[in-house]
């Protein structure tokens, strides 16, 4: 019998925030700290000739691919994205160099006055060049050949920026010779990893403490990386703590997005409309480098099925190099494109075959024991069904869906069912990550844990000194547990891929107990506990085969929608979503997560437009990039449906993105049923909507 | 230019260019740093401050239309008995995430309940609807409106 | 050098216009947008500023003898929306101009001021025939505001004047107005429409039409209202209204929509505007 984990407790950050307190990287007071500024390449592609720098005053520097210490290579997952454009500029926006000194103004033009010569380039804007390819089967491909018909469709998505409200920001000091980094993140190990590597250094020389962060979304795990390998080649020079904080503008033009897909569905079908099989591929736009699109990628492959299972499958896909700025990470990692198009293919392929839509897709939903797209095992009770109903239910779904049948009601109610891969794709969490957690306990039984977790919003400090706290069945002012300081921390990890409660959360309850187990009053003590996976996780990445994840969170939502004929405005009327995310822990928490997550999907599948035009995006400003006010979202409804998962802490599993990938689907389907046309596109603006509604096919 | 205003009850003077930001001001000058800049151009609301006790977003005020007037920034505001029923209630219904918006929030949400005390949950989404946040997708700082409305902010 | 003036009074104003070019800054939700340039740094002005915003002699609204409400310029939108003589159509398109906190600072002369083809309250004004009152130290003129605007940002105010009143002339139309942008609060207009009529005795006695946002300024026509003006409603052909107006609008592309959008979206407003006057013929 599990305790009661969904009760909520006070979150150990909200009167620091609530009250102005916290400190966030830009209110950090640091007396003679320099402004660091980037100076960007003005064209797409081509060879950086010459940099011409004005005459620098006193005290102003212009640091630059000449100055790199040691490699000048910002340490991603792929490696390929310089610390500072060098020989060549891959996108319009690339940071050839800083601009560094006492007075922001001055020093805004001198950046103005740097420029350079180029031999340009033609630039590709198009998905064709392929620079990651990835594919795989399932089951016999080659059945395809005996199929009765064969039904085709393609889905696009766009980008999205994460508009966290903190934008970019980053303090750089030394202190004595260490290097001291206090930045807007969620990687503290990857920013260390990243100087390191760019300046040859070692890990003892450097140190990434995190102050409050404004939100994330996955716009501050890679990004953050550069700006610190920048600015940590200009610290060895000039020895001074320097700034670089980001304006909107800025932060919206040069900063990674989630990738623009175009996913190509057809399904084989035989002489009884059985589906034989389905071939998939999905194409993202990764922009000049890959960082991570590579893994991107994989998520997005791994995740082309969603909820349903087929016994054949040909699965590929490509990132695309593009003369823009980079892709990278946002919550749903991949997920989110591709899921959004087999959700709608599914729904589609009823349509053509003329039965019900809700019908079809639940005659191919899989089951625990199933095989999963790569061929391992959903090995975990599935519980979709019990979380649609109680979706169903929640909205009055069935007798919304029947009224709005009736032509001309330009209203229509949607359901998307979704599942989220938590942890490291594959064996990553063994095999790459590592987790290790520090825990220790001083004579008077006061116990300190670290995690190399940042919340940025989240409440995972709240959740895993809980979880610490109850396992040990101490007072809660006998647990300290700060913000990461890699001087202190063990890596658990960076925070990302909904990982933080279903792995690290575990290794804090493992460790917990180990202390509990060998406690004795008076004495110090000390853990490491190792993150040790469950055994049945065999994955290879090549041949992208075998069980992908060592758990799976699910969940359901319902969005309902009106249409205006007059003007082509979509307006959300309710959502209500259901989530199966383990046994939840601090069900405030996670209706926080299951709101935010959704409300942001919402806005990628109707508002947020963001277009790339000959290399640059059109809308640049929180006035023309507009995300969701109070005014746009609708009252939203939220309950979670018990199902523990034995290796999470306490039964949890990952919510951070599953809250997100079903949102765009289950509005589109509102969406298609509101104007009687199909939606393979988003952002479904009103211009596009218009476009859909005068469309006389 | 010498520019005089009261701030959190105690008077000030600044001596700064009139175009420069209120926003900058209190950041910079004052090294009040619970008021945030989330965009420079009025979208975010995250720079929210009471001026002669009306929400405006210190990002786009110059300084010169701030003389003699009366700000109160969360540093202030966080010392009122509604700063104790506001903040109460967004802790209760999780109105806070990632801290950022939260200020701005926390003082629009004094001026929406100051001027309707028993708001609907439409008019307390019309009435933040300049303050944008991007973690809760609003339901839970809405409830928090309506949470503290219940128990009334005793002015 | 720039120079910065926050004058004490309006004179003090006046005599520093009749010697400055210079920007005239208001609640500043708009010029100081356009200077910014980035945090911790200050707007950058390329000519002298002058800070009337908190001008007290400005900030007044009343109503004269025959029922026209004069309004100091420097009066702020949320001061608008609490005042009771306002007229009702003003206060419909103020509450979806931005947000509450840029309507506590913001100013109805600002929007007249910047002359953007997307200044919301200037659809009401023009509409209803609204004047400026300019002053400077050598007089004062009063202009119509769709005399005052003369292009995107142009406008009709020679360099030692400033606007002090805004007039809004007695009307007595029945109103149907939407505007239409990105999202619901907080958004630039894509495009807007507002018509005034009057009907007496099944007759359209009155008969106007403004667009926003989809020209270089608002667009009214009096030429075409006048054809209308005086037949019976039910007589009102609105296709034939529909293809009048058809040609001038001329939206544009931009980051924010189409052209394609912003015309058809006009062209629906008014067949739905049109409908519904004609629908209302018997209440």
């Amino acid at each position: 019998m599990l305790p009661n984990y969904k009760t909520s407790v006070k979150k150990v950050d909200n009167e620091d925030k609530m009250s102005g307190l916290a400190i966030f990287t830009g209110d950090i007071q640091m007396d003679g700290a320099l402004f660091a500024l980037p100076v960007r390449s003005t064209i797409s592609y081509g060879k950086i000739k010459e940099i011409h720098v004005p005459t620098l005053p006193e005290g102003y520097y212009f640091i630059s691919a000449k100055d790199i210490v040691k490699e000048n290579v910002c340490n991603i997952i792929v490696s390929d994205w310089p610390v500072f454009a060098d020989k060549e500029t891959h996108y319009k926006g690339e940071t050839m160099g800083l601009i560094i000194g006492p007075d922001k103004d001055v020093c805004i033009d001198l950046v103005n006055k740097t420029y350079a010569d180029y031999e340009e380039y033609e630039p590709v804007y198009e998905m064709k060049n392929s620079y990651v390819h990835k594919e795989f089967k399932k089951g016999d491909p080659s059945l395809f050949n005996g199929a009765a018909k064969v039904y085709s469709e393609e889905f696009e998505t766009g980008y999205q920026e994460q508009i966290y409200l903190e934008t970019q920001a980053m303090l750089m000091y030394l202190d004595g010779d260490k290097i001291t980094v206090k930045a807007s993140m969620q990687c503290p190990f990857y920013i260390h990893k990243a100087i390191c590597r760019t300046l040859g250094c070692k890990e003892d020389k450097v140190r990434v403490i995190q102050p409050a962060v404004g939100g994330a979304f996955g716009g501050k795990e890679h990004y953050p990386s550069l700006m610190a390998a920048q600015l940590a080649t200009a610290i060895v020079k000039i020895k001074k703590p320097l700034f670089m904080c980001f304006d909107r503008h800025e932060d919206i033009t040069f900063t990674t997005k989630r990738h623009p897909s175009k996913t190509n569905i057809s399904a084989y079908l035989d002489k009884n409309n059985e589906i034989i099989g389905l071939k998939i591929h999905v194409g993202i736009d990764g922009g000049a480098y890959i960082g991570c699109s590579m893994v991107v990628l994989s998520r997005a492959l791994i995740a082309c099925t969603n909820t349903y299972t087929f016994a054949n499958l040909e699965v590929s896909g490509d990132a695309y190099c593009t003369n823009k700025v980079p892709s990278a990470a946002y919550r749903g990692f991949g997920s989110p494109q591709s899921i959004f198009a087999i959700e709608m293919f599914m729904k589609h392929l009823a349509g053509f075959l003329r039965v019900d839509a809700l019908e079809f897709r639940n005659k191919y939903l899989v089951k625990t024991g199933d095989i999963t797209c790569t061929s391992g095992v959903f090995r975990d009770p599935i519980i979709l069904k019990p979380l649609m109903d109680k979706a169903m239910e929640m909205s009055d779904y069935k007798r919304k869906r029947e009224e709005y049948s009736k032509p001309g009601s330009l209203r229509g109610i949607g359901i998307s069912t979704f599942l989220h891969g938590c942890g490291f794709t594959g064996s990553g969490e063994s095999t790459i990550i590592n987790a290790q957690l520090k825990i220790k306990k001083d004579k008077n039984g006061i116990v300190t844990f670290y995690t190399s977790q940042v919340d940025f919003g989240q409440g995972n400090r709240t959740t895993l000194k809980r979880i610490v706290v109850d396992t040990l069945g101490i007072p809660e002012d006998h647990v300290i547990y700060d913000a990461p300081d890699t001087d202190k921390t063990l890596s658990t990890g960076p925070t990302a891929a909904s990982r933080t409660i279903i792995i690290v959360g575990g290794l804090c309850a493992k460790a917990a107990q180990h202390l509990k187990e060998i406690w004795v009053d008076g004495e110090e003590q000390e853990i490491v506990e190792p993150y040790v996976g469950p055994s049945y996780i065999k994955w290879d990445e090549d041949t992208m085969q075998g069980d992908a994840y060592p758990g799976y969170a699910w969940g359901v939502n319902i969005v309902e929608v009106e249409v205006d004929p007059v003007t082509y405005e979509l307006s959300i009327l309710g959502t209500w979503s259901t989530y199966d995310v383990g046994h939840a822990i601090d069900e405030r928490i996670l209706v926080g997560q299951a709101d935010g997550g959704l409300a942001q999907a919402l806005g990628w599948a109707y508002l947020e437009n963001e277009v790339a035009e000959n290399g640059v995006f059109k809308q640049t400003k929180m006035s023309d990039y507009v995300i969701p006010t109070s005014l746009d979202m609708p009252h939203m409804e939220t309950a979670f449906i018990d199902n523990p998962f034995p290796y999470g802490a306490f039964g949890a599993k990952g919510a951070g993105e599953l809250t997100f990938v079903g949102g765009a689907p289950a509005l589109a389907d509102a969406l298609e049923q509101a104007i009687g046309k199909k939606v393979n596109k988003i952002p479904a603006t009103p211009e596009f909507i218009m476009e859909l509604m005068n469309d006389e096919d | 230019m010498k520019i005089n205003f009261k701030l959190n009850g105690s008077n000030v003077t600044v001596d700064v260019v009139p175009s420069k930001r209120l926003l900058d001001v209190l950041r910079e000058d004052l090294h009040l740093t619970g008021t945030k800049e989330g965009c420079g151009e009025g979208e975010c609301g995250a720079c929210t401050v009471l001026v002669d006790n009306r929400p405006i977003n210190s990002c786009i005020a110059p300084i010169a239309n701030i003389a003699n007037k009366e700000v109160i920034t969360i540093e202030g505001f966080r010392e009122t008995k509604a700063y104790r029923v506001i903040a109460d209630a967004f802790a209760d219904m999780g109105g806070s995430q990632c801290g950022f918006c939260t200020p701005g929030m926390i003082l629009a949400t004094y001026a929406v309940l100051r001027d309707n005390p028993h708001p609907t949950e439409e008019e307390a989404r019309i009435a933040l609807s300049g303050n944008l946040c991007r973690c809760t997708g609003y339901q839970a700082i809405v409830n928090a409106v309506l949470k503290a409305s219940e128990k009334g902010i005793k002015l | 050098m720039i120079n910065h003036y926050v004058p004490t009074s309006l004179n003090d104003a006046l005599k520093y216009l009749s010697t400055h070019d210079c920007y005239i800054m208001s609640g500043g939700t708009d010029l100081m947008v356009q200077k910014h340039v980035s945090s911790l740094v200050l707007p950058r002005f390329d000519k002298d500023v002058l800070y009337v915003g908190e001008l007290k002699e400005l900030q007044y609204i009343k109503e004269d003898k025959d029922g026209n409400i004069l309004i100091g310029a420097e009066t702020k939108y949320a001061d608008l929306l609490l005042s009771p003589i306002v007229p009702e159509i003003y206060k419909t398109v103020i509450k979806e101009i931005a947000s509450p906190n840029i309507r506590n600072m913001a100013t109805m002369v600002g929007n007249i001021g910047n002359a953007s083809p997307a200044g919301d309250s200037l659809v009401p004004l023009i509409l209803n025939d609204a004047e400026v009152v300019l002053k400077s130290v050598n007089g004062e003129r009063v202009l119509k505001v769709s005399e005052y605007i003369l292009g995107v940002k142009k406008t009709a105010r020679k360099n030692d004047e400033i606007i002090v009143e805004i007039r809004l002339l007695k009307q007595n139309l029945r109103y149907l107005y939407r505007k239409v942008g990105a999202r619901k609060a907080e958004s630039i207009t894509k495009v807007s429409c507002l018509v005034g009529y009057q009907i007496k005795e099944k007759k359209l006695i009155d008969f106007r039409v403004a667009f926003g946002s989809v020209g270089v300024t608002i667009i009214r026509n009096l030429e075409i209202e006048n054809k209308y003006k005086n037949i019976e409603v039910k007589d009102l052909d609105v296709d034939r209204v529909i293809s009048d107006y058809y040609q001038l609008v001329t939206p544009i592309d931009d980051q924010r929509s189409n052209k394609e959008y912003r015309h058809k979206v006009a062209m629906n407003l008014l067949r739905k505007f049109l409908l519904e006057l004609k629908g209302g013929i018997d209440e």
